[in-house]
């Protein structure tokens, strides 16, 4: 799992069934003083937690479908966590 | 997942029976605002993707897991067309990848 803010979002009006009603963000991975860092991605957000400006924990691989219903979904990122706070 | 643009056609008769009636496109690997990057994929298409649509594609066993290609041995599928994308917070100058 790693943190990310959320850039922006991506508009699909056409997309596979698993990923029907799901959001497409724009993530930037950053460390955690929050300086970007590496490239951004696109990471789904099947629970409709972030918007643009959001500290986020995504997760990557094989385990980004793990966060969707049945754990069936072609996504290689998923926020699973919005951030209140890192202590 | 990465963002792509559709080229063409990747046509095959002769291929493994899993993947009988699947399209296979040539999609060019961009970043977020469409610029073209180096990276060539081919891809199943689960979307209906046309030449020329900006998409996202996803790779790797991520690539199998919608009810079309859970049996087909592919490593990368066309899952979304991508009508816009908006980057209302820039946390880094966004620059190619994925």
């Amino acid at each position: 799992m790693k943190l990310g803010i959320v850039t922006g979002k991506v508009w699909a009006t056409r997309k596979v069934k698993e990923l029907e009603g799901c959001r497409l963000l724009i993530v930037q991975p950053v460390s955690s003083d929050r300086t970007p860092v590496d490239l951004p991605l696109v990471a789904a957000d099947p629970g409709g937690l972030a918007g643009a400006g959001d500290v986020v924990v995504y997760v990557t691989s094989t385990d980004a479908a793990a966060a969707f219903p049945g754990g069936l979904a072609p996504v290689n990122a998923s926020v699973v966590e919005l951030v209140d706070r890192i202590a | 997942m990465i963002f792509a643009r559709v080229t063409g056609t990747v046509v095959a008769t002769q291929k493994d029976p899993n993947l009988n009636g699947k399209k296979l496109l040539l999609c060019k690997e961009t970043d977020h605002a469409g610029n073209p990057l180096k990276t060539y994929h081919v891809a199943v298409d689960a979307v209906g993707a046309g030449e020329g649509a900006l998409v996202l594609l996803s790779y790797g066993s991520a690539a199998r897991m919608t009810d079309e290609t859970r049996t087909a041995p592919i490593d990368a599928v066309v899952m979304a067309i991508v009508d816009d994308v908006q980057v209302e917070h820039d946390a880094a100058p966004a620059k190619g990848g994925r």
